[in-house]
Parts: C-alpha cells; sequence; structure tokens
C-alpha cells in the first residue's frame, strides 16, 4: 500500500522567467522506505468557534514516528480564513481554498494541531475544513 | 499583480477505498482576491546539528506567505526536524515548537503568518541539502 503526494507550483509571471516546481513523494515510515499504512480518510469539519479548537490530538508516542497531515480551508469568500496552530504555536492562516501538507512531529501530547475559524461571525456563516491523517502505527490519534 | 498557483494531488490506497484528493489554489495577499508578486528560492547546504534560521521574519514584508520546503536527499534516513520560532543553535534550549521532521524526499507546504522565523535542525552532521520556496 502507498500514499503518495504531489506539489505542483506555477507562476508565467511572478518572476521573469516562468516558474514551476513540482515534487512527488511517497510517504514512508520514519527513516525507511516502508509505505505508511494507516489513515484517518478524509474528514470534514465545518468551523463556527473564533478560539482554538483541537483537529488532531498529538500522542507522545507519535514522537519518532512518521504522520502527514493534509487540511484545506472549502470557503469561497476568500476573507473566511481558519487559523492553525500546534502547541499554541501559530503556524499560519489558510484563507478560502488554501491547503497546506505538512509532517507532524507530535513532540509531545501538547503538539495537537488546533484550528479557529477566526473570521467567523454570525453572517459567515460556518467555515468547512477537510483534513486527512497519514500515519503509522501507534494507537493514539484520536480526534477530538 | 502575478498569477501564481499550488496543486496538491494526494492518493493513498491505505484504506480499503482508495482516497484520492486533489486541489488548486491560486495565491492571494490575506483576504483579498490579489495575487502574490514576491517570490524567494533558495538553496542551503547545511553540516552541523545547530538548530538555525532557515525562513527569517525580515525576509517577508507581509503577514502571510506560502512556505514550500523540499529534503532533496535520496536517502531517507536523513531529516531535517523543521520547527517555529527563535533558532537555539547548538544550545538544547527548545524555544522554537517543531512543526515535523522532514525525510529524505519530503515536501512540505504551509501558510506562514511571518510572526516567528522557520528554523531548521539537520539530523546528520554531514552535509545537508534544503531547498525552499516563499511566496509573498
Amino acid at each position: 500500500m502507498a500514499t503518495t503526494a504531489t506539489i505542483t507550483l506555477s507562476s508565467a509571471d511572478i518572476a521573469g522567467d516562468p516558474v514551476n516546481v513540482s515534487k512527488t513523494m511517497t510517504c514512508t515510515k520514519a527513516g525507511t522506505t516502508t509505505d505508511l499504512d494507516q489513515s484517518t480518510g478524509l474528514n470534514r469539519v465545518h468551523l463556527r468557534s473564533v478560539t482554538n479548537k483541537v483537529l488532531l490530538a498529538a500522542n507522545a508516542e507519535g514522537n519518532d514516528l512518521a504522520a502527514k497531515v493534509y487540511i484545506i480551508n472549502k470557503a469561497t469568500d476568500p476573507t473566511l480564513y481558519v487559523t492553525i496552530t500546534i502547541n499554541a504555536q501559530t503556524i499560519g492562516k489558510l484563507y478560502a481554498g488554501d491547503w497546506m501538507f505538512i509532517p507532524w512531529s507530535q513532540t509531545d501530547v501538547a503538539a495537537d494541531i488546533e484550528v479557529a475559524a477566526t473570521s467567523w461571525t454570525a453572517s459567515t456563516g460556518d467555515i468547512p475544513v477537510e483534513y486527512a491523517l497519514f500515519h503509522e502505527d501507534t494507537d493514539l490519534l484520536t480526534n477530538a | 499583480m502575478a498569477t501564481t498557483t499550488a496543486s496538491i494531488a494526494v492518493s493513498s490506497d491505505v484504506t480499503d477505498t482508495t482516497l484520492s484528493v486533489s486541489n488548486e489554489s491560486t495565491l492571494y495577499t490575506a483576504g483579498t482576491e490579489t495575487g502574490l508578486d514576491a517570490m524567494t528560492s533558495v538553496t542551503k547546504v547545511l553540516e552541523s546539528l545547530n538548530d538555525v534560521d532557515l525562513i527569517g521574519t525580515g525576509s517577508v514584508s507581509t503577514t502571510h506567505a506560502y512556505v514550500y520546503i523540499n529534503n532533496p536527499d535520496a536517502d531517507s534516513t536523513r531529516y531535517f526536524r523543521i520547527r517555529i520560532g527563535t533558532a537555539s543553535g547548538a544550545d538544547s534550549t527548545d524555544e522554537t515548537e517543531e512543526i515535523g521532521r522532514l525525510y529524505g524526499g519530503d515536501w512540505m507546504w504551509f501558510p506562514w503568518d511571518v510572526d516567528d522565523d522557520i528554523t531548521v535542525k539537520p539530523g546528520d552532521a554531514n552535509k545537508m541539502t534544503v531547498e525552499y520556496q516563499v511566496f509573498s
């Protein structure tokens, strides 16, 4: 079994010459060529909290193991964003249509991945977010 | 303003039904539909186990950017710890939050709020190459 992820970055005009970057990786267990073998599958949540909520709960057992996280903001209003944090450290804001794909170390039990619908108001409607986790064996990772 | 797109395609047969995800986003300034107009592209060779700045907040003039980091190493055991915060150098003081380990062949893509530096700590003291691009 295999999980592959391909990124393509493309711009015809951000520099004097066109920019095209494409890279495919096969997601493997830490420091090996063995494929990751567990996944949460694709999940969807609708966010309406401006305070942090746990999207993926860390487990210290995962510290030396491999995990890859995919998150996308499925809103269509460009002003709507969600703020992504790990252990209260803000990583960045995913605006409508933005996605991220990162390795996740789970350095300790506080290293939860949290999300806040920071720009949400009663009039904006919920912000839909989809996410998936691919990881190796540990008995962790129950979504909060 | 420039038009820059970031696409992802994920395919996984870990589950009984194959998961296939494909999305493309256009990179805009925060909360707008105005394209980004700045890009930095860097390759660095590191040769120590120190935690050092990879991308400093001073290198970007906005508060919303996108970061691509790639470990081009062919050896899957050689990794970088990618962190966010204040680089601690050789000091063991942990003033950074680790996002994750980028093993040989791995890449990552994420939005960055430019509040804290992005740091890198090689897992191998021998020469290791890291590549990154920042769009802002």
